[in-house]
C-alpha cells in the first residue's frame, strides 16, 4: 500500500524540496497544500502520485472541510507543517493583529491540522509528524516577537502531542533550521543592511544553509529508522546555535 | 439529547472500535485508559457545559451511570 504524505507549504523552500524528494520514490502518495500552483507546475504536470490542494491556511475554519471533501478516505502515514510566514517589526508596532496573523500560519492552521489528523480516521498507526519550527524558536533575536514566539509555540505542541499520541506510536517531532536559503530567508535580508546579513552568515560556523540540507532530516524522521524518536527538537543550523 | 445521539457521539469522540449501548461498561472497553478520560470530560464539557471531576470519572462505570452523572433530565 502507498504511503499518504501530507505537506503544507508545498510551493516554495523546504517544503518544495522535501515534496522533490518524496516523489522519487513511488510508493509515496504526497498530498501538498499551498497556495500558489504555478510554482511548482512541473511536479504537478509530471506526477500522478501527487495531489496539489489550493487551500489558504488562513481560513482555518475551513480545514474541517478539507478533511471531509479532500481527504475523507485518506489515512495518513506522514505530516511535515512547512507553511510558515516571518516579519521584521520592533514590539511596539506588534499590534494584536500582527500577532495573530504569524500564529494563525505558523501555529494555528498546524493545531487544527493536528486536530484532524490525530484521529484514528486519518492517520495510521505509526505515522510521524513533522513541525518545521526554527533555531529561533529557542534563541531570540531583535525584531523577532512574533516569529520567535510562533516558533517556540510549536515545540510546546510537539512535547505535548508526543505524549498524546504515544498510545498509537505516533511519533511528533519539530526540526529547528538556522539560516536557509529559501525565499522567506530572501525576504529576511531585504528587510535588513547589508553588514546585519553579513554578521548573521558569519554566525553560522559551517555557512547558511540550502533546502537539501534539511531534507535529510526530514527523510528520517518520516522514515522507520526513527521509530523510536518523539517529543525532540532537532537543531540543524551549520552551528549557529553553539556559539 | 436522545440518549441513541449520545452514544453515537461518545463513539466518535473516544474513536472507540465498537458501538455501545447504555449498559456498555466504559471502564471495561479496550481502549479506556487516562487520555480517553480526557476526551470523555472534554466532550462532555463541550455537549452540557459541565466538567466532570476526576471524583467523577473514578465512579462512572456503565454509560447510564455516565448519565445519571451528566443528569438524566438532560437525556430524552
Amino acid at each position: 500500500m502507498k504511503k499518504s504524505i501530507l505537506i503544507t507549504g508545498v510551493t516554495s523552500g523546504i517544503g518544495k524540496a522535501i515534496a522533490e524528494e518524496l516523489l522519487l520514490d513511488s510508493n509515496i502518495q504526497l498530498f501538498g497544500i499551498g497556495r500558489d500552483r504555478t510554482k511548482i507546475q512541473h511536479l504537478i504536470n509530471n506526477n500522478v502520485n501527487f495531489t496539489f490542494i489550493n487551500f489558504d491556511l488562513f481560513q482555518i475554519d475551513k480545514v474541517e472541510g478539507l478533511f471531509k471533501e479532500e481527504f475523507n478516505d485518506i489515512k495518513f502515514s506522514g505530516f511535515i507543517h512547512c507553511a510558515g510566514i516571518e516579519e521584521t517589526l520592533p514590539i511596539s508596532l506588534y499590534t494584536p493583529e500582527k500577532v495573530r496573523s504569524i500564529f494563525q500560519i505558523n501555529v494555528f492552521s498546524a493545531i487544527e491540522l493536528l486536530r484532524f489528523l490525530s484521529k484514528k480516521k486519518h492517520s495510521l498507526d505509526g505515522a510521524s509528524f513533522i513541525l518545521m519550527s526554527s533555531v529561533m524558536g529557542e534563541l531570540g533575536q531583535a525584531g523577532k516577537v512574533g516569529y520567535c514566539s510562533s516558533k517556540a509555540a510549536l515545540l510546546g505542541v510537539v512535547k505535548s502531542l508526543a505524549l498524546e499520541l504515544s498510545k498509537r506510536v505516533i511519533r511528533v517531532n519539530a526540526v529547528l533550521p538556522g539560516i536557509v536559503n529559501t525565499p522567506l530567508t530572501e525576504k529576511l535580508f531585504e528587510q535588513l543592511d547589508e553588514e546585519n546579513v553579513r554578521k548573521i552568515k558569519s554566525m553560522h560556523p559551517i555557512g547558511i544553509g540550502e533546502v537539501s540540507d534539511v531534507v535529510g532530516i526530514l527523510m528520517y524522521l518520516l522514515s522507520d529508522k526513527s521509530k523510536w524518536v518523539t517529543g525532540q527538537n532537532f537543531k540543524i543550523d551549520g552551528g549557529y546555535s553553539i556559539q | 439529547m436522545e440518549i441513541e445521539k449520545f452514544l453515537k457521539l461518545l463513539v466518535e469522540e473516544l474513536e472507540l472500535e465498537s458501538p455501545l449501548t447504555v449498559t456498555t461498561n466504559l471502564k471495561e472497553l479496550e481502549e479506556w485508559d487516562s487520555m480517553v478520560a480526557m476526551m470523555l470530560i472534554g466532550a462532555v464539557s463541550n455537549e452540557f457545559d459541565m466538567t466532570l471531576s476526576a471524583k467523577d470519572i473514578e465512579e462512572i462505570t456503565t454509560v447510564q451511570s455516565l448519565i445519571n452523572k451528566i443528569g438524566v433530565e438532560k437525556f430524552s
